[in-house]
């Protein structure tokens, strides 16, 4: 399976990378693997320029294409403000505008990292929703690691389920996902449907 | 071929000097913009249509009608007439009317609008743009092609027995052009028509606009008006130019870097390589001109966005000089030479009366 993982850490090597990895080695442990990483930190000014401009730059562009063509998702961010940084934020804001259906039934495993662990409800507060209305399919296990669980018991099994409930979910939606429909160019529907769709009925 | 310039129309503070221009100052600076594209041997001036500040243009058919009877050979065209809030009956009306006034030298595009309060300030719904333009485009399409219309919508009150006034010169309906940067059902609508289809690929990556022009040039031909390559395809263009390419950059980018639309976003170089804005020398503007037809094809008409980023009217004038010297001469020469036979010229009112009859017949 092609597996992408999109880490929205700051820092080289941040806590938020390593959870990423751990993920992804994880889940390729259950289902061999292609792991791909994006760092959103090296798309932070192209990000915004899709903002200014209205379409993505180049390496943006294929980052959207590696997460289309994903068949699962690994998304990880730092919290910021008792949320998801608004770089993490803005990506997928910049996904959905140039590909409004990118992520419909693709398998998203959430995490998240903090300082402390009083800011765990980020996964199911702002992250799931964030994610359900991209309609993706969000696994049932998110994983948080606050500083203090990178010393602690807990972390590994956490990990362990969350991967597998995202390896057991792979196979069946890759198959029941719709092709990604980029954008409407490839079926037009035919003018004389559009007029007939206004004509007054009788 | 057909070389132009259109306006936005907006009223942008000038950020070398902090000067903003009056409403009164924009709008003569506009008219003096469209003589001077006449003057220095330009095809065709189109202004915008805006019902919000900072826009001035709200009124295109007077300003072209003043423009009209102050040129001879302008072709006067509209860069977009908003198809979707505007009364269809009352485009008709004022389109003939200018036609009348202007002697055939009218053409307009047609376009939907990104504004979304507009939409109820006029009574429309902006989810409802494409049909709006779909219905609206199909009723101004007979009230210039059937003397009596009786029609009924979704949108309009219904018309029996109406005849829109004054009849189309010569009984020849004013060249429609339909303008989209993003909606392939616009593209599909100029195709079923046999009209012009428009890109304003100004702040677009080249792959965009080949994929909009060749969904156009496909279902032109699918609808039986011609070859693809025979299709009306028109395209937009921004430059800044000065002799000297150094002193084009070195002027412009204060303008850049401070454009209400792109400026505070890339810079000036990544702009510029990403999209049709061309900073430098003349020569340089010409052969990025040129490379458009490696995606879009031959096509019909290009119109440069000149009065952009709050360029003073001086600025503006000199612009359009080196433009009528130095670039379009060029331009019309060597798109000439690589144009194959059989690809048409953009209808005008001279060109329109047999095949606008014929057409007619056609698609009843």
């Amino acid at each position: 399976m092609r597996l992408v993982v999109v880490s929205a850490g700051l820092s080289v090597q941040s806590s938020t990378r390593l959870l990423g990895d751990r993920l992804a080695a994880a889940a390729a442990g259950r289902t061999p693997a292609d792991v791909q990483v994006i760092e959103v930190r090296d798309l932070a000014v192209e990000i915004a320029h899709t903002f200014t401009n209205g379409f993505p730059g180049r390496a943006l562009t294929a980052a959207f294409e590696t997460v289309a063509a994903a068949d699962g998702l690994i998304v990880v961010t730092p919290v910021f403000s008792a949320s998801y940084s608004g770089l993490f934020k803005s990506f997928f804001d910049a996904l959905s505008v140039t590909d409004e259906g990118a992520l419909a039934g693709k398998p998203v495993l959430i995490a998240a990292t903090g300082g402390t662990a009083r800011h765990s409800l980020v996964l199911d507060h702002a992250m799931r929703p964030l994610f359900s209305h991209l309609r993706a399919v969000v696994v049932p296990t998110g994983v948080y690691a606050a500083s203090e669980d990178w010393g602690a018991e807990g972390l590994d099994g956490r990990v362990e389920r969350a991967a597998g409930e995202l390896a057991a979910l792979v196979p069946g939606l890759s198959t029941a996902r719709p092709q990604p429909r980029r954008d409407s160019f490839e079926d037009v529907t035919p003018f004389e449907e559009r007029l007939a769709a206004l004509r007054p009925a009788g | 071929m057909q070389f132009g310039i259109f306006s936005v129309g907006d009223v942008t503070p000038d950020p070398t000097t902090g000067r903003t221009p009056t409403e009164r100052e924009r709008i003569k600076a506009m008219v003096a913009i469209a003589l001077k594209a006449e003057e220095v041997g330009l095809d065709v001036f189109a202004t915008g249509e805006h019902h919000n500040p900072p826009f001035v243009p709200s009124s295109p058919t007077t300003m072209l009608g003043y423009i009209a009877a102050r040129t001879e050979r302008l072709v006067l065209s509209t860069s977009t007439t908003l198809i979707t809030t505007n009364d269809p009956v009352k485009i008709a009306e004022d389109f003939a009317m200018l036609q009348h006034l202007a002697d055939g030298r009218v053409d307009l595009m047609m376009g939907r609008g990104n504004t979304g309060p507009v939409y109820p300030w006029f009574g429309q719904d902006i989810r409802q743009g494409i049909n709006l333009a779909v219905e609206n485009y199909a009723l101004l399409h007979r009230l210039w092609r059937e003397d009596v219309v009786d029609w009924e919508g979704k949108f309009r009150t219904p018309l029996q027995g109406f005849t829109s006034t004054p009849r189309p010169l010569d009984g020849v309906p004013p060249f429609v052009w339909h303008g989209s940067i993003r909606s392939p059902e616009i593209a599909e609508q100029a195709a079923y028509y046999g009209d012009g289809f428009f890109h304003n690929n100004i702040f677009w990556p080249a792959d965009h606009t080949k994929r909009m022009v060749e969904l156009y040039r496909a279902r032109y031909a699918h609808y039986g008006h011609g070859r693809p390559e025979q299709a009306i395809v028109g395209l937009g263009g921004q430059v800044f130019m000065r002799r000297n390419s150094q002193d084009a950059v070195r002027e412009f980018r204060p303008y850049f870097d401070n454009a209400p639309v792109y400026g505070h976003g890339p810079s000036l170089e990544e702009f510029t390589e990403q999209t049709p804005l061309t900073v430098g020398s003349p020569q340089q503007v010409i052969e990025k001109t040129l490379s458009f037809r490696e995606y879009a094809g031959d096509y019909q008409r290009q119109l440069f966005l000149m009065d952009h980023a709050g360029l003073p009217l001086k600025t503006v004038l000199e612009q359009l000089d080196l433009l009528g010297e130095a670039v379009v001469p060029v331009l019309r020469e060597e798109f000439a030479k690589r144009r194959p036979a059989g690809v048409p010229d953009a209808p005008t009112h001279g060109s329109l009366p047999a095949g606008a009859r014929k057409k007619e017949g056609a698609r009843a």
